[in-house]
């Protein structure tokens, strides 16, 4: 079929490759499992479905005010004395961000963790203006060596063996080698203490900001989080706007929400409330703080039909449930976002022409929806997404006449369910996989999780 | 809820997160267990702000006032929350917050009047009026980056002792 113009995403052949890839299968299987294990020992004995009722209406009323929101936050957090700045694209984010290091003389900087720099390619513009940045966060400090981008939103490097680990760390930091995770970390943490102390900026994210009080949240697990905020004589925050809690109060909710549904912990070691500009450590300077809110077309989203997908706290949890994202892992999805959150928000940040193909990257099973702590009906965005490929002319005829049928089936409760648990029928990644890793694949629930739930 | 009720779930979730609570009973017991726990560190940092901080005890070949050459901290903390196992440091008062962070041991006193039972009674006290920089503590520094192997002690520390007075 012919296409409307553009370039888009090669998944079929991506995924192709991930699947002949056996350290790859093997890691993706191992750490998936770890995740599902963990988040279902630590929703267990809580609240859960109440929480995340709460939370799903929370997070709905957020986006349906987002820029009241914004507005809010930016008159609170400038009352504490941070520079609040609005970038409407990727590019305005960058040219702000590099102009704030310019202006303050800044030449090396320490990051952590930030998906939102990712969605913007920040680190490989600041190289090329010529920028030393090390991100410090182990998994990132890993890729960032391997010159590779992040395979999962919440660990990185989560497609590397430990044994390439070191291989990587012998061949990049010269050091000997070992597989010991322990001993790896420890090489890290002594490389990279220095460069925190000695650092001009840094750079971090931030997992949610507070209209009310002005205050950006982090949640970090390793430390390099405080360092880079408590350290360096300028801190740059990057976040996107839909990251917006109305007030301190409804933080409970996120930090009982969060880590659970992310790495399965209560609460994730560090979580710093950052309100305002600080004291410099050890010198009478003041520090400045500049928080970058980044929209991207969130704004536009926002307006539209599939808006819900902005509910998302970005947690992790739908990937590592999604039976397609543990047999390929994040690389084959080819985008900043994998996993069934990521081929959405892919879809609706970059458009349909270029991100179509991810469509492809369910088995349709609905695990993803039924993880998400938010609920974002991941599962209906997906539906409808791939209706609208149908209608833009972008897939084969054979789903174009079942996605006719899905169409006047979604409109009705029960015929959705029916056309749900006949959803093998529509499994569109087996097309591509040989027969012996078809028969290896989960097969499609036989009873969905709809109905053993309800 | 009963304040022992209390100590007794924060002692409990602390220890979970692969913190070490320690009940003092009697300040006058606070040095000697001091001197146990940190029998082996060459140098410790203590602010000596609070009354607390001030009755510590650290002899004078050990004690170190840069923070960037302790190898161990021991400082009071604003609150205990019993829901997650958590201690509350923050910057109000010009604390530094890096005492928490730059040793490989870190010591916390924690008054069990401190002690909150929730995230959300612990927020509704400090009200919107927020300090520059409120940081949970929850257990040590930790990582799985690596195959998802548990990996204590990162960037910040890798053993945190809470002593509940
Ligand atoms: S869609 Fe839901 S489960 Fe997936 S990352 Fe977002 S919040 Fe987590």
């Amino acid at each position: 079929m012919k296409k409307p113009g553009g370039q888009s995403i090669n998944f079929r052949d991506n995924a192709r490759q991930a699947l002949q890839n056996p350290t790859l299968r093997r890691a993706m299987r191992h750490a998936t499992e770890t995740f599902r294990n963990k988040r279902n020992d630590a929703i267990d004995g809580i609240p859960f479905e109440e929480w995340r009722e709460q939370a799903s209406e929370l997070r709905k009323s957020i986006i349906g005010n987002i820029n009241g929101y914004v507005d809010e936050f930016a008159v609170n957090a400038t009352k504490r004395g941070a520079i609040v700045h609005r970038a409407k694209t990727a590019a305005d984010a960058r040219d702000l961000i590099t102009a704030i290091l310019k202006d303050n003389g800044a030449k090396s900087i320490v990051k952590s963790k930030s998906m939102v720099t990712e969605e913007i390619h920040l680190n490989k513009c600041l190289a090329d203006l010529g920028f030393r940045v090390i991100e410090t966060d182990l998994g990132e400090y890993i890729i960032q060596i391997a010159g590779e981008t992040p395979s999962h939103i919440i660990v990185p490097a989560i497609h590397r063996s430990k044994e390439q680990i070191g291989q990587l760390f012998c061949e990049k930091l010269g050091c000997d080698f070992s597989d010991d995770p322990a001993v790896l970390t420890d090489t890290a943490r002594k490389l990279l203490r220095q460069e925190f102390l000695s650092a001009d900026a840094a750079i971090s994210g931030a997992n949610c900001y507070i209209a009310n009080t002005g205050s950006i949240v982090l949640f970090t697990n390793e430390g390099n989080g405080r360092m880079v905020t408590t350290l360096p004589p300028l801190h740059i925050v990057v976040t996107s706007i839909e990251k917006a809690l109305p007030s301190i109060d409804d933080l409970p909710l996120l930090m009982r929400l969060l880590p659970r549904s992310a790495t399965g912990q209560v609460l994730t070691s560090y979580l710093s409330i950052i309100s305002g500009q600080r004291m410099a450590y050890s010198t009478m300077d003041t520090k400045r703080l500049h928080i970058v809110l980044l929209d991207n077309g969130r704004s536009e989203i926002a307006r539209g039909p599939y808006w819900e997908m902005l509910k998302c706290i970005k947690c992790g949890a739908c990937m590592n449930v999604c039976p397609v994202y543990g047999m390929i892992g994040g690389h084959a999805y080819a985008s900043t976002y994998p996993g069934p959150m990521g081929v959405i928000l892919s879809t609706l940040l970059n458009g349909l022409e270029n991100a179509h193909p991810l469509l492809d990257a369910t088995t349709l099973c609905g695990a993803c929806a039924e993880a998400c702590p938010v609920k974002v009906p991941l599962l209906k965005l997906l539906y409808e997404l791939r209706e609208m490929r149908v209608a833009k002319g972008y897939n084969n005829t054979l789903e174009g006449v079942s996605m006719r049928g899905f169409g006047i089936a979604a409109k009705n409760a029960h015929i959705f369910r029916t056309g749900q648990a006949s959803a093998g029928a529509l499994w569109p990644l087996a097309g591509i996989l040989s027969p012996v890793t078809v028969n290896r694949l989960p097969k499609p629930v036989k009873r969905t999780f709809r109905r053993r739930f309800s | 809820m009963r304040n022992e009720e209390l100590i007794r779930i924060f002692m409990e979730n602390a220890s979970k997160v692969a913190a070490k609570p320690i009940r003092v009973e009697g300040s006058n017991k606070l040095n000697d267990i001091l001197d146990e726990i940190l029998a082996n560190e060459t140098s410790v940092y203590c602010p000596a702000k609070t009354e607390l901080e001030k009755s510590v005890i650290i002899d004078v070949e050990r004690r170190v006032e840069a923070l960037e050459n302790a190898t161990s901290s021991v400082e009071e903390v604003v609150a205990g929350i019993a829901e997650t196992g958590s201690i509350v440091v923050s910057s109000a008062n010009g604390r530094a917050l890096q005492t928490s962070l730059l040793p490989t041991y870190h010591v916390a006193l924690l008054s069990a009047d401190n002690i909150f039972a929730s995230l959300d009674e612990f927020f509704k006290i400090m009200g919107n009026d927020l300090p520059t920089n409120v940081t949970f503590i929850t257990g040590p520094s930790r990582t799985a980056d690596i195959e998802l192997t548990l990996t204590i002690g990162v960037h910040g520390p890798e053993k945190v002792s809470i002593l509940v007075i």
